[in-house]
């Protein structure tokens, strides 16, 4: 209960949590894909992050409060959008298949050119976003959104850095393919 | 370990993440392959494209104050609205005591704010009159608390209080003032409990009344003005409100 902690640990939070607010609203945007559903999952990740201070190690904060806010995230897509979360499973197996077949890389059915890619504009950035599933978009996110190195990253999703390093090599080729397919600028 | 897919090792090389010998070894494969060096060329355009149109936003202003308040780090949020409460509300809570009041005006006198009172009272009955006494209806508080999001600003405390006695029957939005507030239903073997949570600018403290035969405990907690209103029996209701403000947020 929060009447019972000590003004330490409010202290605490506040140096530990609250800097890094805009990181963990930006992460349960992503995971969520909705601002109001983000100001719930972040407010109960700030509330288990309270209760929890005591046990942060005091080594990387932002890694350790987006920790908290995806548990938080997962938690509600389990509970609101459960079938984004049934796949992710599967998802692994299909990855470990395809790594070993070594057909991911050979199909590539898409190839536009950088040109292109640096044309897409926010809004079919975000839809090709929205639409990874959900290892690979935070991944995506936690790095070139967010900007977070490949160990914090693995500290954050409980991968091994090399998950890490595949997870974000497909989520960047399935965006770069979506982008060649999309029609820029709304033409025909 | 190390994924030696020259394929794989052009992201971490574009991301800065390669040992110098590695970073060496990724430069050598690009001179020599085109396809790869095409490769590297749309990772970085994607990457350059992501940074130009995706900015890094704030977390909303609301958010840290809420936050702040929840942990008890500032004492409440002082809506502006606090003191400006318009005429016609007056009169519509006059209303309300001319057809609810009872024996309870001694505790009116006392109350810190009579009006809401009233109206969470006249709530409270409507939503009996009603067809259905919540909008959105389930025991579930995972089910019950997102549907507030984007109806009110604030996100409402939703507990579980079935092993109390107290299943949650559903939510509604309720219209304190001109303030759109969330309720909370629960049950009580064959009765009502309504649960009206208001952001508040002030501390009351937790008082009891009864207005037109209904029992009311109001209380503040973090900076939220709760006011729970049934015709169950004051005991009863007292059971509920400490079950309420004893109940862990989540778990």
């Amino acid at each position: 209960m929060a009447s019972l902690k000590s003004e330490d640990d409010q202290a605490r939070f506040a140096s530990v949590v609250l800097p890094h607010l805009a990181d963990a609203y930006a992460l349960a945007r992503w995971l969520t894909g909705d601002r109001a559903d983000a100001e719930d999952v972040v407010q109960e990740a700030c509330l288990r992050a309270f209760r929890g201070i005591g046990g942060f190690a005091g080594v990387n904060a932002r890694a350790w409060v987006l920790t908290i806010v995806r548990h938080a995230a997962y938690t509600w897509l389990g509970k609101n959008r459960s079938a984004s979360l049934v796949m992710v499973d599967d998802l692994e197996a299909v990855e470990q298949k395809q790594s070993s077949a070594g057909a991911a890389f050979e199909q590539a059915p898409q190839t536009p050119e950088a040109e292109l890619i640096a044309k897409a504009d926010a809004r079919r950035l975000e839809a090709a976003i929205a639409e990874l599933p959900v290892p690979f978009r935070e991944t995506l996110v936690l790095r070139d959104v967010q900007g977070l190195d490949y160990r914090e990253i693995s500290e954050v999703t409980k991968v091994p850095i090399g998950t890490v390093m595949s997870r974000l090599a497909r989520a960047r080729r399935r965006l770069i393919e979506r982008i060649g397919t999309d029609k820029p600028g709304g033409a025909p | 370990m190390t994924p030696t897919d020259p394929r794989l090792l052009v992201h971490a090389y574009v991301d800065g993440e390669l040992d110098p010998a590695h970073a060496l070894e990724v430069e050598r494969q690009l001179a020599d392959d085109p396809a790869l060096a095409v490769e590297r060329e749309r990772v970085e355009a994607l990457r350059r494209v992501i940074a130009e149109q995706l900015p890094r936003e704030g977390a909303p202003p609301g958010l840290a104050r809420r936050i702040e308040a929840a942990v008890g780090l500032r004492p409440a949020p002082a809506p502006a609205r606090a003191s400006s409460r318009p005429s016609w509300r007056a009169l519509a809570a006059s209303v309300a005591v001319a057809a609810f009041l009872g024996s309870g005006a001694t505790w009116l006198a006392l109350s810190p704010g009579p009006p809401d009172a009233d109206m969470v009272v006249a709530n409270h009955v409507r939503a009996l009159m009603a067809t259905h006494p919540v909008d959105v209806g389930s025991s579930d508080r995972h089910t019950v608390k997102p549907w507030f999001n984007g109806r009110i600003p604030e996100a409402p405390r939703v507990v579980d209080l079935a092993s109390e006695g107290f299943p949650l029957v559903g939510g509604r939005i309720d219209v304190i003032g001109r303030t759109p507030v969330a309720t909370l239903v629960y049950r009580v073997r064959q009765h009502l409990i309504s649960l009206s949570e208001v952001p508040a600018g002030r501390t009351i403290a937790t008082s009891h009344g009864q207005i037109g035969g209904y029992n009311i405990v109001s209380w503040t907690d973090n900076g939220v003005a709760y006011w729970a209103v049934s015709d169950v029996a004051a005991a009863d209701l007292d059971t509920f409100a400490k079950a309420f403000r004893a109940a862990e947020p989540e778990r």
